[in-house]
């Protein structure tokens, strides 16, 4: 927190900083805050437990995204289809699936489309998201205006269906794309029609924040707009847009799934946990053999429950209003 | 206010023509003939095929299909699906449905997400957290087709507590099953975001004034924390009645119910655009006027706000 | 016709459901007037139709069914697929070609007019009508004065081919002779229309007027359609129950789940959900015999490689010997579907078992690859295999994956699945010889007999030759098949072009999807027909 904060009220004695000798310091007050507060923000990330179990559960993730062979030798396309739906045996810890593929392998190959999926989609929505809603919310007027109508253009039209449109629209202009291809398609039809709920979540957040006494305090000391939008407004608005990006991470892997299960969203050459989950699913109504949904499901859900714990305790350490 | 709201109104506008164009162009670049999958596998005539081209503005330039829609849109004519009935009756009969469905799931989602997480948040770190912790990751991390397989198995097929499906009969216990399934992800959403306002306001200046001057701690949460913890979850809440609508996709499907998503979905797979187009467009209608009430109800939650 | 899948709505729909029904068969119950005492009505799915209820607008299951019950043909199919005259009293030719109809007498519609010979002509000529852009318009194509694409020249006003002679004579002439023009009649495209239907087609076709089994009596969009047995109907297919009605279900799933609490009395299909617990399944009766739909994947031969020459040739039978036919009906389809025995199924009346040159379809994966290397001397194979098929969650997915992860395991080469998200799409790039790869291909007779599975298929520019296959020996075997007047020469030629195709392999034929389905308790009489449909008018409860 700048240091003027601490002193309410003390913003009506102060002349604009142009015109005092404060415009230098004012300077470097308001870039040295966020500064600390990162540095601060990592004090107490440290001490939270939490933080190093995901943490290390998602470095496990990104190495077996990177190096999906270390813990498998058998080729997750390689069909045995006479042992098919047959359990766990030896070689084979999470047994076969429908088409005779080792599902532990496909579990491990898996994990590369799905958390590229989800991780860009995130990142490339919260980057979009943040900027757009953060101007939206800071500069209101016009600017409010013309950017809430280009995200409500975006945003009206329902994601699954608009990432259905948008897919097979792909499938047209780009047809033939292979195995990065084939994932970006996703991930830009995703991101295409995500980004306006960040912009909404940010806009809101901001216009909390703007309200809050020492933006007042750093804009009458004569801080730029942006200077103050930048060093201010949008790390103390990250918290609900961090906690928005991590659910949405869970839910945009879960929507790649669900594309699959319409049949428009990987194709079956992309081994992927959405791809086998959708496969899956004509088990859940027999109940039997759910060992070919429960592998799939589960990587996803420790994936996603690793995000999300990150991203509590990144918002807990960022949040001083919330800190213990 | 009333300015305001007039401004609003005015601004829908430029989103609802935004939309369709956005939506006309996707559903321009489609790859597929619907003329020539009308017919499955059979040939069709040249002639043929002329006269279903005209009959369809399929022979027209994309912008003049777009104005020919819009045209007919201004005055509730949507055009013909290929199914020979108006599009705008194929909506009348499946909107009321989709919005029973969506409206039920919101209610579910509203009260017990915001109930969960009040008490999640008040009580961080406690059982109560954790267990809901688990509860909303489950509800994120497996797919909403597995989860509404298994509820339908369940409480179907095995307990017969409600009808497996729905069909026709759309009644409030019929729909109660499919709410659920449909709301269980923005359950989620609604949960973790109102824990995260509520621990945030919980150390806010003015409830920790409130309580110094004594205000009872039940008074203190109630009035200032829940009141407080609101804004995002409402700006949500609204955002997501559209979504609720459009997501029912799949759970319409799963439990058979003629709806909106259903009805678009399919029209997506024959390629029947006049379909597709107006189905959107009513959703972004939804949305818009929605996305309105949000933000009045912003102004009614939040003093700081107003509007001019 | 051939399996469609533009019908398909959510995930778990298979192929065969999409199917145009023709009508249903069994005419064993003798005449009688129809209905028994009290409310029989059966429940059995449908789908909405896509359609106006016209017979000729209608080319997909869901009206299909509907149609078939409502109307009656010159000739009706037994459930076995023999074909018995109905409205006709006779249908006769000298020549194969000019073939004179005599009608019965005593024929009404329901709403009380006469069927007479210009309630068949009138139709056809509408159906025909290139303004009317009817969908099955393409049956008229044998007639004379038609197009390929069966409709009549513009400006003509009706197919020159078609001749009323009096109130009930009427006579057709046909392009080329065609000795089992008769069996073809009992399809939709050919049924007969009262006047009223003329006035306005478009309220017609919501409430339509026929001389079937069954009449109208309501049809809530999205929900059902309520027939009732037409006591006036003195056909083949005596209604033993009281009324059918179909309830239209998106997901099978949900269909499936209400035959299990007894809801729902006839479901013509499974989900993939249930398809390995159906037939033992005890909330339920099962059926899941032999059936008429065919699975190929078709191999164009504008495909590099896959030439009209010797290493086309060697390569299209070392991909037939490489794929497990067997393995993959029992652990994919879970035996609901049978490997392929021949370019038909076993269904037909004039079905062979022992025709030469099937041992083709038989699994060999070291001649396979034998072949395959011969063929790589001849020129090298570096490139992926791909097949190609519509993803529209119609059930297809999991057949070409299998079906190309034994090709890539068994010839040692690149192949992958091609899925195409819809229909449109796929169909498109097929129908504009642009798919580029092997793809999908199947085929449900439009009546009853080989012939028509391999003359609309293959034969040289025929309407369903998507692959463009053309054999001038082929072509004339069919010419045999069609003129000849004795059963046993027409089954030799039927069998001796069946052996070109196996030579030629324009598609590899794969399996025949069994009719199967299920049935509540206590339902009776559900018999699957030559169409894979339920005999809807047998069932009682």
């Amino acid at each position: 927190m700048p240091e003027t904060t601490s002193l309410p009220g003390q913003t009506h004695f102060v002349a604009p900083s142009s015109e005092t000798p404060l415009q230098a310091t004012g300077m470097v007050d308001t870039s040295a805050p966020p500064e600390g507060q990162w540095k601060e923000a990592w004090k107490v990330l440290r001490r939270n437990w939490l933080f190093w179990v995901s943490a290390i559960l998602l470095l496990f993730i990104l190495v077996v995204v990177c190096f999906p062979g270390l813990f498998t030798g058998v080729d997750p396309r390689q069909s045995m289809l006479s042992k098919s739906l047959q359990g766990p045996q030896s070689g084979h810890p999470f047994g076969f699936d429908k088409q005779g593929y080792d599902v532990y392998s496909r579990v491990v190959y898996g994990a590369r489309a799905s958390v590229v999926v989800g991780l860009l989609t995130t990142v490339i929505v919260t980057v979009i998201g943040l900027f757009t809603g953060a101007v939206a919310g800071f500069f209101g007027r016009w600017v409010d205006a013309l950017v809430s109508r280009i995200a409500d253009i975006f945003f009206a039209i329902p994601l699954l269906l608009a990432a259905i449109v948008g897919l097979s629209a792909l499938n047209n202009v780009w047809p033939d794309r292979g195995y990065w291809g084939g994932v970006l398609a996703v991930v830009f039809a995703l991101a295409a029609f995500g980004w306006p709920q960040v912009t909404r979540i940010a806009r809101g957040a901001v216009l909390e924040i703007r309200g809050l006494e020492f933006v007042d305090a750093s804009r009458a000391i004569g801080a730029s707009k942006w200077r103050n939008l930048f060093s201010h407004i949008i790390p103390n608005s990250l918290a609900p847009v961090i906690v928005t990006a991590t659910v949405s991470l869970g839910v945009y892997i879960v929507a790649e799934a669900t594309l699959s299960f319409l049949g428009i969203g990987l194709p079956p050459s992309i081994v992927s946990w959405g791809n086998d989950i959708a496969a899956a699913q004509s088990q859940v109504r027999s109940g039997d053999n759910l060992h070919v949904l429960f592998a799939p499901a589960g990587a996803l859900a420790v994936t996603v429950l690793s995000f999300m714990l990150l991203g509590d305790a990144v918002r807990d350490a960022l949040d001083p209003k919330a800190r213990k | 206010m009333w300015r305001y709201i007039a401004r609003r109104l005015l601004q829908t506008i430029p989103v609802v023509l935004g939309s369709t164009l956005l939506i006309y162009a996707m559903v321009f670049l489609q790859p597929g003939d619907p003329i020539v999958a009308l017919f499955g596998e059979k040939p069709v005539s040249e002639a043929t095929r002329a006269q279903l081209m005209a009959q369809y503005n399929l022979d027209q330039p994309f912008i003049v299909q777009w104005l020919l829609f819009l045209k007919g849109a201004l005055v509730g004519d949507f055009g013909i699906a290929y199914s020979g009935q108006p599009v705008s009756e194929l909506i009348a009969r499946a909107l009321p449905v989709t919005f029973q469905l969506a409206v039920m799931a919101l209610i579910f989602e509203a009260v017990l997400g915001v109930v969960a997480g009040f008490y999640a948040g008040l009580r961080r770190g406690k059982i109560f957290d954790s267990t809901m912790l688990v509860v909303s990751l489950i509800v994120i991390a497996v797919p909403i087709f597995v989860l509404g397989f298994m509820m339908q198995l369940v409480f179907g097929i095995q307990l017969q507590w409600v009808p497996a499906t729905v069909g026709s009969n759309t009644s409030f216990t019929n729909m109660i099953l499919p709410a659920l399934v449909l709301g269980l992800v923005s359950f989620a959403y609604v949960l973790r975001l109102t824990r995260t306002s509520v621990i945030e306001n919980l150390t806010a200046d003015h409830v920790r004034t409130a309580r110094a001057h004594g205000v009872p701690d039940g008074m203190v949460n109630r009035r200032h924390v829940l009141r407080n913890s609101m804004i995002p979850v409402v700006t949500f809440l609204g955002a997501d009645l559209g979504a609720l609508m459009a997501g029912a996709v799949v759970t319409e499907g799963i439990f058979n119910i003629n709806g909106i998503g259903n009805l678009a979905y399919q029209a997506i797979l024959r390629g029947e655009n006049p379909t597709v187009v107006s189905v959107v467009t009513v959703m972004v209608i939804i949305y818009v006027v929605t996305s309105l009430l949000v933000d009045l109800l912003y102004a009614v939650l939040d003093p700081r706000i107003r509007y001019a | 016709m051939r399996t469609r899948r533009i019908m398909t709505i959510t995930a778990g729909v298979s192929a065969a459901a999409l199917l145009l029904s023709g009508c249903g068969g069994g005419g064993d119950d003798g005449g009688g007037s129809g209905g028994g005492d009290g409310d029989m009505i059966i429940n059995a799915r449908g789908l909405e139709p896509q359609n106006p209820l016209i017979p000729t607008s209608t080319n997909e299951v869901g009206g299909g069914r509907i149609v078939d019950l409502l109307y009656a043909g010159l000739v009706s199919y037994t459930s076995e697929g023999e074909t018995e005259m109905e409205v006709a009293d006779s249908i006769e030719s000298e020549d194969n070609k000019t073939w004179t109809v005599k009608l019965k007498d005593g024929w009404t519609f329901s709403d009380g007019s006469a069927v007479t010979a210009n309630s068949f002509v009138d139709a056809w000529n509408y159906g025909a009508d290139p303004e009317n852009a009817q969908l099955g318009a393409y049956f008229f194509y044998p007639i004379e004065g038609t197009t390929d694409d069966g409709t009549f020249e513009e400006g003509a006003d009706g197919i020159s081919g078609l001749n009323v002679e009096d109130d009930s004579t009427f006579t057709v002439t046909l392009k080329d002779p065609a000795s089992d023009f008769p069996d073809r009649l009992g399809y939709s495209s050919y049924f007969p229309l009262p006047e009223a239907a003329f006035d306005d087609p478009e309220a017609f076709g919501e409430a339509p007027i026929g001389n079937g089994p069954y009449t109208l009596d309501g049809w809530d969009h999205d929900t059902e359609a309520r027939l009732l047995a037409n006591d006036d109907y003195d056909g083949n297919r005596d209604p033993q129950n009281d009324g059918v009605t179909f309830k239209f279900y998106t997901d099978p799933d949900a269909a499936y789940t209400d035959v299990q609490s007894g809801v729902l009395d006839v479901l013509d299909e499974v989900p993939t959900s249930a398809i390995s617990t159906f037939t033992t399944d005890d909330q339920l009766q099962a059926f899941n015999d032999p059936g008429p739909i065919s699975t190929n994947v078709t191999i164009p031969d504008s495909l590099e490689h896959f030439g009209d020459d010797e290493e086309g040739k060697l390569r299209r039978q070392a991909i037939s010997h490489a794929i497990d036919r067997g393995e993959i009906t029992s652990q994919i389809f879970d035996d609901t579907y049978s490997p392929a025995t021949d370019f038909s199924s076993p269904v037909m009346p004039d079905y062979s078992d022992d025709i030469e040159g099937s041992d083709v379809l038989d699994f060999d994966p070291e001649k396979a690859r034998d072949l395959w290397n011969q063929a790589n001397q001849i020129s090298d194979f570096d490139g992926t295999f791909e097949v190609s098929f519509n993803a529209d969650g119609s059930g297809n997915a999991e057949w070409v994956e299998a079906v190309t992860n034994q090709l890539r395991e068994n010839l040692q080469i690149s192949a992958e699945p091609k899925p195409f998200a819809t229909f449109g799409e796929y169909r498109e790039l097929i129908t504009n010889r642009s798919i580029g790869t092997a793809f999908r291909s199947g085929w449900q007779p439009d009546y009853p007999s080989v012939y028509n599975y391999l003359a609309a298929v293959f034969g040289t520019g025929a309407g369903s030759n998507d692959g463009d296959y053309s054999n001038p020996d082929f072509d004339a075997a069919l010419v045999r098949a069609a003129s000849s007047q004795d059963e046993d020469e027409r089954k030799d030629a039927l069998n001796e072009a069946q052996t070109i195709l196996f030579e030629d392999l324009p598609a590899i034929p794969l399996w025949d999807r069994n009719s199967y389905g299920v049935a509540a308790q206590g339902i009776e009489g559900v018999e699957m027909n030559w169409q894979a449909q339920p005999t809807y008018h047998t069932i009682t409860k």
